[in-house]
């Protein structure tokens, strides 16, 4: 036997340690076929298992014993994921949670931690401490969530004032002397911004499966923002093209064929979101690692196989002014001014000077400000970025409004909020809440992938993103793994959910007697947590 | 007969003066009332003879809830219009309005007959239900009815004849029968879009001797009976009913799988640079799909030829040959999960997982 010394890694060491229980394992291979972290093979049993002993009777088996064994090797520790636990037809395997790991100090003593997933330091739930406590009771007719007909739109474009509109009035018509920016009124959840070298093909299809299915089955005008890594040409060239916002960020990955594509184009895009930043890696720029930089991809991006960094800012922008000029306008100007240009920040305590420079833009080319949160998820992120950098977006979303609200100017950008919205699941309520502070309308991005299957959260579980071993084929370019996920179920999952999301946000705007969304409604909250009641003006009941 | 003028020298009598006259009065054996009403609110019940005799009330110019919770034995004539909730909650009163009637006429009615000689407002006829203690209610109205009529509505019978309506889109108003669950409208002339949860249906035999055998008494009730001959066209009359709940079953949506395969972008968004069948492996698969493969390396002869991995494979995918007199382990792709068993088994480290 070879010497254990103390700077050994043991089990113990790890966050995750199966618990396995040798007596109920037929030795079927599933759980060890199944792992994809590698944290489990089979080895001959020592001798004097007492366990085994127990089992049964001297001699009965013949033939050595072979247990499943867990690896302590840091690249194989067990990630929590719990397909063995799925697998195992004998419930002889689970993973359990080791409080008393020391991951995160032995895993830095071999290099900075990359994973994916949320915060998992940061997972206080602001929107819990908020109910919809102003309800229609005698003062006004509560509506009929059911079947009256609610007006569940959010602008997406430059809102103008009716008093800067340029209408003139010419014999009996009133006319439009000049173009005014495009709004498009899409459905308030946008599906976020996850990219197609983060997402595996199947993934990614799938969600914008769902998307153009919710459109032309349900009714529902919801849109999806392809991410920053580019789109897949023949969606391009696609009529569903139009469900679609065509996202840029630093690396400008991806945008060599939406240019090329643009010929061919048989409809606009939905609108085009300039990236400056990430809620769960702000000011940490784009990360794909080379285990997920598949040959699509190097061919889509333009580059070989590699990790592949977004700068964490846009070369050449040094100013707010100089973002909107060049950003902004430039690519207004690609798409004929037909479509709307949003700008995308990680909240930030400078996202309020920020929006209020975008609402003095003189162009009204600046088509939304999306905010996004501490709690939003990532591919692939440096743990010490995820846990320790960011913002909170409640109360920042909140700030924001309010600055517009005091300029007289709310509603003009529409500002949509992510990070975190629907952690819990109930992403309804969140966006209901949101909505009522001031937000336009939300933007759902994890939860989409757990609808299609990922079993991560953040309380580290799993969080293997970033490794190209997800083992639900979700987030990794391994065809063996990608061909684990089912596209029709889980864009199933995900249209589902949205229809339960829609029928939960009627049954939240009735009470409050609401035919459209109560944008700024704050009104309609009352907080049970004093101090957030006072950072978000809202009412403190208990 | 004992009857009430609301009005004396510019003073209007209060509804609650009203009201308590009309009970005293009841109260004391009257059972006529001519009741000249100056808007005064629910005119006509719930009232009752001791004796079990006929209460009538013969109203102008009511206020809402003429024939609100009348109870059988009461009849109420208004001659002339009447506003909202015309016999709301009517438990077995006849009530008759001559002219219009305002919003919710007959609303939550369980019992009694109302009949209305002109138009009724938005809602009427809404939570209309039928106790089965006691004959479903009826609303007959002569013209036609506003938006959301019918509303809810859970058993009894309405009938809309819908004359004086040429050129409306519409004798049931925008959005009718929402929520609707039980009972029947019988209605004459065009009706807007109706929920997917009611059927638009031809008149049965049974449907035409109830209309045939009603119509008469409305008629004469509302004064309009030279209408007979027109509205017995039977042709020209439909019917609504809500599906039955077990026939409720939602239209079974187009599913991904089926939109993905005609409605979507053919061989998917990828194809071109990643081909795909969209075929869907478990957690545990076999050949290109395994995780991990076995090798047998035998190259430094240590194998025992023990035969272990035979045993342990548990998909029996290994193998054991014989060539040139050595024993060598074949593990079939088709049939290997890479679980790694073989390996584990081996006491000779002569599998190998990679």
């Amino acid at each position: 036997m070879e010497t254990v010394k103390t700077q050994d890694i043991g089990l113990n060491d790890l966050p995750w340690i199966l618990e396995y229980r040798p007596e109920r394992c037929t030795l079927c291979g599933s759980c060890t076929a199944a792992c994809t972290a590698g944290a489990i093979r089979f080895e001959r049993e020592r001798p004097g298992n007492p366990a085994r002993k127990a089992g049964g009777e001297e001699g009965s088996t013949p033939g050595p014993r072979v247990v499943v064994r867990q690896s302590t090797a840091l690249e194989r520790a067990c990630m929590g994921c719990g397909m063995c636990e799925k697998v195992c037809p004998g419930r002889a395997i689970r993973p359990v949670r080791n409080p008393d790991h020391r991951f995160p100090i032995v895993g830095r003593a071999h290099g900075p931690i990359k994973r994916g997933g949320r915060t998992n330091l940061n997972v206080q739930r602001t929107l819990d401490a908020i109910v919809v406590g102003r309800i229609s009771q005698m003062t006004d007719p509560a509506l009929d969530s059911e079947r009256h007909t609610f007006d569940l739109r959010a602008p997406l474009g430059r809102v103008m004032l009716p008093r800067e509109l340029p209408l003139r009035v010419r014999g009996d018509s009133l006319e439009l002397e000049e173009s005014t920016p495009p709004v498009s009124w899409i459905y308030p959840a946008i599906f976020s911004d996850m990219s197609i070298g983060a997402l595996s093909t199947r993934a990614w299809e799938a969600i914008a499966l769902a998307c153009a299915y919710l459109n032309e089955q349900c009714g529902l005008p919801v849109r999806m923002c392809s991410g920053e890594g580019g789109m897949p040409v023949r969606l391009l060239e696609s009529e569903k093209l139009r469900y679609m916002i065509l996202q840029i960020a630093s690396g400008h990955f991806g945008w060599n064929r939406i240019l090329r594509a643009l010929p061919r184009m048989k409809a606009d895009p939905a609108g085009v979101l300039i990236k400056i930043g990430q809620g769960a890696k702000p000011g940490d720029g784009g990360l794909l690692p080379a285990a997920k930089v598949a040959p699509h991809i190097q061919a889509i991006r333009g580059v070989p196989r590699a990790t592949l960094h977004s700068p964490p800012n846009h070369q050449g922008l040094y100013s707010i002014e100089e973002s909107v000029q060049k950003m902004h306008l430039s690519l207004n100007a690609a798409f004929g001014f037909r479509v709307p240009v949003a700008i995308k920040c990680a909240a930030s305590a400078t996202s309020v000077s920020v929006y209020n420079n975008l609402l003095r833009d003189p162009y009204k080319i600046c088509g939304g400000f999306f905010l996004d949160g501490i709690q939003g998820g990532t591919g692939a992120a440096n743990e010490i970025s995820l846990d320790h950098t960011g913002h909170p977006i409640v109360s920042k979303l909140r700030d924001c409004y309010m600055a517009a609200v005091a300029q007289g100017l709310q509603g003009q950008i529409p500002l949509w909020a992510g990070g975190g919205i629907g952690m819990t699941g109930n992403a309804a309520a969140d966006a209901f809440k949101m909505i009522c502070l001031g937000a336009n309308g939300v933007v759902l991005g994890k939860l989409l992938i757990q609808l299609l299957g990922c079993v991560g959260n953040e309380h580290g579980r799993c969080n293997a993103c970033a490794s190209g071993r997800c083992p639900t084929g979700i987030c990794t370019q391994d065809p063996r793994l990608v061909a684990r996920l089912d596209v029709d179920k889980g864009a199933e999952s995900i249209v589902n959910y949205m229809l339960t999301f829609d029928s939960e946000l009627r049954k939240l705007l009735a009470p409050v007697g609401n035919s459209s969304l109560p944008v700024g409604r704050s009104d309609a909250l009352v907080a049970t947590d004093k101090a957030v009641a006072d950072k978000l003006h809202i009412q403190y009941a208990c | 007969m004992l009857r009430i003028e609301t009005l004396h020298d510019h003073k209007r009598m209060s509804t609650q003066e009203v009201l308590l006259a009309i009970e005293n009065a009841v109260e004391k054996g009257e059972t006529e009332f001519d009741i000249r009403a100056s808007g005064q609110h629910d005119i006509g019940g719930p009232l009752w003879n001791k004796s079990g005799g006929k209460l009538t009330f013969l109203v102008s110019n009511p206020g809402q809830r003429v024939g609100a919770m009348c109870l059988p034995g009461t009849e109420v004539v208004v001659n002339g219009p009447a506003p909202a909730d015309v016999g709301w909650l009517n438990a077995g009163g006849r009530i008759t309005v001559r002219g219009d009637v305002g919003d919710t006429a007959g609303h939550c009615a369980a019992a009694g007959v109302i009949y209305i000689g002109g138009r009724a407002g938005t809602r009427s006829g809404s939570l209309m239900k039928h106790d089965p203690l006691y004959d479903p209610p009826e609303l007959w109205v002569l013209k036609n009815v506003g938006s959301f009529s019918f509303e809810f509505m859970g058993g009894g019978k309405a009938v809309v004849c819908g004359c004086g309506c040429e050129g409306l889109a519409s004798v049931l108003g925008d959005r009718p029968c929402v929520g609707m669950v039980g009972g029947a409208v019988y209605f004459r002339g065009p009706v807007g879009e109706l929920p997917p949860d009611v059927r638009c249906l031809p008149l049965t035999a049974e449907d035409v001797a109830f209309l045939d055998g009603g119509l008469e008494a409305f008629l004469e009730a509302v004064d309009k009976p030279r209408l007979r001959g027109e509205l017995s066209a039977w042709e020209n009359w439909r019917k609504i009913e809500p599906l039955p709940f077990d026939a409720r079953e939602r239209e079974t949506p187009l599913s991904t799988a089926s939109y993905r395969a005609r409605q979507w972008i053919a061989d998917g968004i990828f194809g071109d640079v990643y081909p795909d069948d969209f075929r869907v492996q478990g957690l545990v698969a076999r050949g290109d799909y395994r995780l991990r493969v076995p090798l047998w390396n035998n190259d430094g002869q240590r194998c025992r030829d023990c035969r272990l991995c035979v045993r342990a494979c548990p998909e029996h995918a290994v193998t054991r040959k014989e060539e040139d007199g050595k024993a060598i382990y074949l593990s079939d792709d088709a049939r290997c999960i890479g679980c790694g068993l073989c390996a584990g088994v081996c006491p000779c480290a002569v599998w190998t997982m990679r």
